[in-house]
């Protein structure tokens, strides 16, 4: 009954109520599906930056991270490798790599790169260059003289597969070690910097090159699940010497990335107040001109005794539908909107440099999380029923007085 | 004031608590979006001043081919004869020579492929700030020779400090093995880590004699008093070399020389174009109701005014007055408190002590000033303004269609 | 020479679900300087006939013909070019412009018109002067009582000098006093101005100040009778 009576007064003007209606839907889908894109684009950016020989979790030597140099090399994986065995949890997988700074040339080109010795076997489980070999092969294990080159690259140096580069780096020793490599294949990355910035061979090769025995430079770890993360990073760091090694998450190794997260949250909140705001002065004037008509009725309901809760209780009731109708639509239009761009995502060719200049890529897919979704409509629902307590005050302190003069 | 405009401001102000919410709802719309904006154009603006002036310069002159393939050999062989040209051109304030080639460069115990480049001491000062940005030891003076310049992200990974040395291995343009030993006179921080990660400078001269280069350079780096000559400047360079036969020579100016910077400023500007847009939508439906209020329950009073013989264009005018009244009033009061605010914040700074991460990576610190500009200030309330008064031309067309006895008839 | 002609009007209503006819084939003459009254009881379409003639409600079928302008050939635009200049409006609920004083009502019809600002001062006051409204030029119509108001009305009706005044039941709200002085004035008008008149009343008291009543019931003309001087 007393629904019912909301109901039917908020259909009284029906074009006024789907106007404000319509502010609410749109305002809700600009959330919803904002949200929904910016996600998107930040889970691009993470899957980028992690992809890159990143992955989760990374240890190194100490002294790695500060100064990347083959003498900070961990030379004696086995104890690392023993511990990780018992500390990782199911489905995770690891890779070694060696990492040094080269200078590479060939009869007419040169450049400065990271060359990557790798176990092809593991490193294709996590990184993207298991994906992204588009020409030729991908290295065997026992290829000492293969090397792995970006498409960039490739082109930059006007060389073509099965031909020569010479790699040219400081080794173990101090020396400068020189040797020539065979391109075997050729990998595409999502970003043209990738392509520029690494080499791969294979983790013999790559000893042999620099003089090692059995030294590493890095472990990469891939978890299947975001929140076991800093559990498992903290359970390798309690296990292991850490005056010795570094133990760090991609949020340790990507500070960027870490900072962009947190940043379009907080952006995202904002926004959200934003919108509210806009939308909340048109509940708000909707809701007091509703309330101004009818001064007549809620003056006779004062006269005959109705206590002011009963009034603000009614047009408050109001005010909850129109939201609650608002955000309804809203959702389902800002999930009908996700779900239609699914499968194309939203090409960004047009800025194609700059999506990579933000390390995104160019097609992007939305992201509709039950946290965000969660978040607009509390928002929304609650600063809405806020502002509408003051028509609703207003409305109660009506006195059959003014609404006799009216 | 006309009878017209008289009638239309003492209307608006016929529901002084509906015309306040409504003016607000706009001015808060128009606030958002100058300070919104002034604060990504002066990101913008410190991104491109930060990479134009350290490095990057406003125009430069390469061999064709040069700045896709970075070879050795695309060189420009007489650069006096195109400094010449360049001299001509009043528009360009200074310019210098350049060359450039990967080396490997080490130290007593690191070693690391990067770019070493070639300058001209003097001149370089003139076209860039790093002269004016090292933190240790000294600037290059005009007669060294085996000195360089480096980033202080590079001194740290080589381990190196004032005065020690550095090798240099790298490849001639002739192809062959270039070598060289050089001390590091001083250590510089510009403030965007990737430059400071992988920059070497050495004396023009010296790179010279170093990578076999018989006096060809690879660029000629210019710079103008402003944003806005570049483009004539581009033009002037173009023409002028052309009527010389400079063959296989292009002018690039600063937003080819830096895509990703220019699409990336691009990306941020549509997507936010998106969230503006949509503000102002729904800044634009939650004042529908307003206006067409203000215009329902005066369908009576309307049908009086036609049945007077008032025309119905006049009519809708007087309507559509009103509601600019109100949207102008709302948007300047808007666009003066946006000014107020953003330029409170220019002056102050915003700290963003949490982003500069990101902000170091493009060349900012972590406070971030917002720049008002004619622009920053007026196109987001402009916007605004358009939307508004398509809302409400709604009720203004309802007006016009008004038949005056039903009008009259209504209450 | 007649300045009114209605030949043969006719109008239905859809109202609700419910097909009224409000009138069933009216036709009437009124000539220059008439003070004529329309009666009849409420429902009869007296009101309907002043809007047609008004030119603000046209009929299904018949003729309107004003001052020689033929209604079924005229657009809205120049309809309302009429209504500015030959035709004034009273109406029950007087239906000032609440935002404008009295002065500013008056003057607003000789703006639509085109008179000048000088001009338009210089009469509006002389006729609030006429009406018996000295003093109150800037009072808006909250400001007024319902019979000063009403006076307004007739002189915002009178200001453009119109060919004919069409008012609606012009003193249904207010007392008999202020209905009577009222009366009096239209009919002071009537006599110095040579403006014709024609209202709708349903009381006896005002049919008694017209020198023609024109009696319709139920969408017809039950009689036309021309009192003697």
């Amino acid at each position: 009954m007393y629904f019912q009576l909301a109901w039917r007064n908020i259909w009284r003007n029906p074009r006024r109520t789907f106007v404000i209606i319509s502010a609410v839907v749109i305002g809700v889908w600009s959330m919803v599906f904002l949200s929904a894109f910016s996600h998107g684009m930040l889970a691009s950016m993470l899957d980028n930056g992690k992809s890159v020989l990143i992955g989760d979790i990374q240890i190194h030597n100490k002294k790695y991270r500060i100064d990347p140099s083959i003498d900070n090399s961990m030379d004696n994986p086995d104890k690392i490798r023993a511990v990780l065995d018992k500390t990782l949890p199911q489905g995770a997988v690891l890779t070694e790599r060696i990492k040094v700074s080269t200078y590479v040339s060939n009869a007419r080109h040169s450049t400065g790169a990271v060359l990557v010795g790798i176990d092809p076997e593991n490193e294709k489980k996590i990184s993207f260059l298991g994906k992204s070999i588009t020409k030729g092969e991908y290295l065997d294990k026992k290829d000492m003289r293969g090397i792995l080159v970006g498409k960039a690259l490739l082109e930059k140096f006007d060389t073509a597969i099965g031909k020569k580069l010479i790699i040219m780096a400081r080794d173990k020793k101090g020396k400068v070690a020189s040797k020539a490599f065979r391109i075997r294949g050729v990998f595409n990355a999502e970003m043209e910097a990738t392509e520029k910035q690494f080499l791969f061979i294979t983790m013999t090769g790559a000893r042999k090159l620099l003089n090692m025995e059995k030294g590493i430079s890095e472990i990469s770890i891939v978890l299947n699940s975001e929140p076991m993360v800093e559990k498992t990073a903290a359970e390798i760091k309690n296990r292991l010497d850490t005056e010795l090694f570094a133990v760090e998450t991609w949020k340790d190794l990507l500070p960027m990335l870490k900072a962009y997260v947190e940043i379009f949250n907080g952006f995202m909140y904002i926004w959200y107040v934003v919108v509210f705001v806009a939308m909340g002065f048109g509940i708000v004037n909707t809701s007091l001109m509703a309330v101004f008509e009818r001064v007549r009725e809620f003056g006779l309901l004062r006269a005959l005794g109705l206590k002011p809760w009963p009034v603000i209780r009614s047009v408050l009731t109001e005010s909850i539908f129109i939201l609650l109708i608002g955000i309804i639509a809203g959702n389902l239009l800002g999930y009908v909107s996700v779900l239609l761009m699914k499968d194309n995502g939203l090409d960004l060719a047009m800025f194609g440099k700059g999506s990579e200049f933000f390390g995104m890529s160019r097609v992007i897919y939305p992201i509709l999380t039950m946290f965000d979704v969660m978040n607009v409509n509390l928002v929304i629902f609650f600063l809405g029923a806020v502002v509408s307590l003051y028509p609703a005050f207003r409305a109660s302190r009506i006195t059959p007085v003014e609404a006799m003069r009216q | 004031m006309s009878t017209d405009m008289k009638m239309a401001f003492r209307n608006i102000w016929r529901s002084p608590v509906r015309t306040i919410l409504t003016l607000s709802a706009i001015a808060f719309a128009a606030i958002i979006l100058v300070f919104m904006v002034s604060f990504q154009l002066g990101s913008y603006e410190i991104m491109v001043n930060s990479s134009v002036k350290i490095y990057t310069g406003h125009i430069r002159i390469q061999a064709e081919g040069y700045r896709e393939k970075r070879n050795m050999r695309f060189v420009i062989s007489s650069p006096e004869r195109i400094a010449k040209t360049v001299e001509k051109i009043e528009e360009i304030k200074s310019y210098s020579f350049r060359a450039n080639g990967f080396s490997l460069v080490s130290s007593e115990n690191r070693a690391r492929g990067v770019l070493v480049t070639g300058i001209d001491p003097e001149g370089e000062a003139e076209i860039s700030t790093i002269s004016g940005l090292i933190r240790k030891g000294e600037y290059l003076a005009p007669g060294d020779r085996d000195k360089v310049l480096i980033g202080r992200l590079l001194a740290r990974n080589l381990k190196v400090g004032i005065n020690d040395e550095l090798t240099i291995l790298g490849q001639g343009k002739d192809g062959s093995i270039a070598a060289g030993i050089v001390t590091v006179k001083g250590i510089f921080s510009s403030g965007i880590d990737d430059f400071d990660r992988s920059t070497v400078q050495v004396p023009l001269s010296y790179f010279n004699d170093l990578f076999y280069m018989d006096g060809a350079v690879h660029e000629i780096v210019c710079t103008a008093d402003s944003l806005f000559d570049v483009n004539k400047i581009k033009r002037l360079l173009k023409a002028n070399l052309s009527e010389k036969k400079q063959k296989k020579v292009v002018v690039l100016d600063w937003k080819e020389l830096l895509p990703g910077l220019v699409q990336g400023i691009q990306l941020d500007l549509a997507s936010a174009a998106i969230f503006y847009f949509i503000l102002v939508l729904v800044v634009a439906f939650s004042i529908l109701n307003t206006f067409l209020m203000a215009i329902l329950e005066r369908t009576k009073e309307f049908g009086v005014m036609l049945a007077l013989g008032v025309k119905p264009n006049r009519l809708f005018k007087l309507v559509l007055m009103e509601s600019s009244f109100l949207t102008l009033t709302g948007v300047i009061t808007g666009v003066v408190v946006g000014c107020a605010i953003t330029f409170w914040f220019q002056t102050h700074g915003i700290d963003l002590a949490g982003a500069s991460e990101i902000l170091k990576e493009y060349g900012m610190s972590g406070i971030v000033y917002p720049k008002l500009s004619i622009v920053s200030a007026l196109a987001g309330p402009l916007l605004v303004f358009v939307i508004t008064i398509c809302a409400a031309l709604y009720p203004a067309f309802k007006v016009k269609k008004l038949v005056p006895v039903d009008a009259i008839r209504s209450i | 020479m007649s300045i009114v002609r209605a030949e043969n009007i006719k109008k239905r209503y859809i109202q609700g679900k419910v097909e009224v006819h409000a009138l069933r084939g009216v036709s009437v003459n009124i000539d220059q300087g008439e003070f004529v009254a329309m009666a009849g009881p409420s429902g009869s379409g007296k009101t309907t006939v002043l809007n047609i003639i008004g030119g603000i409600d046209n009929p299904d079928s018949g003729q309107v013909i004003v001052d020689g302008n033929n209604y079924s050939d005229m657009t809205q635009s120049k309809l309302a070019e009429l209504r500015l200049n030959k035709i004034g409006f009273v109406f029950q609920a007087y239906n000032l412009i609440p935002v404008l004083s009295a002065e500013e009502n008056v003057e607003y019809i000789m703006l639509l018109q085109g008179v000048s600002a000088k001009e338009r001062k210089k009469k509006a006051r002389a006729i609030l002067d006429d009406v018996g409204l000295e003093g109150k030029y800037s009072r808006r119509p909250s400001e007024l009582s319902g019979g000063q108001q009403q006076r307004v009305a007739v002189a915002r009706a009178i200001v453009s000098n119109p060919a004919i005044i069409l008012a609606d039941e012009p003193t249904a709200n207010l007392d008999s006093k202020t209905g009577e002085s009222l009366l009096d004035m239209m009919k002071k008008m009537n006599r110095e101005k040579d403006v014709t008149f024609i209202f709708s009343t349903h009381d006896n008291m005002v049919m008694e100040y017209a020198k023609r009543i024109v009696k319709l019931k139920d969408g017809q003309i039950e009689n036309d009778i021309i009192k003697d001087k």
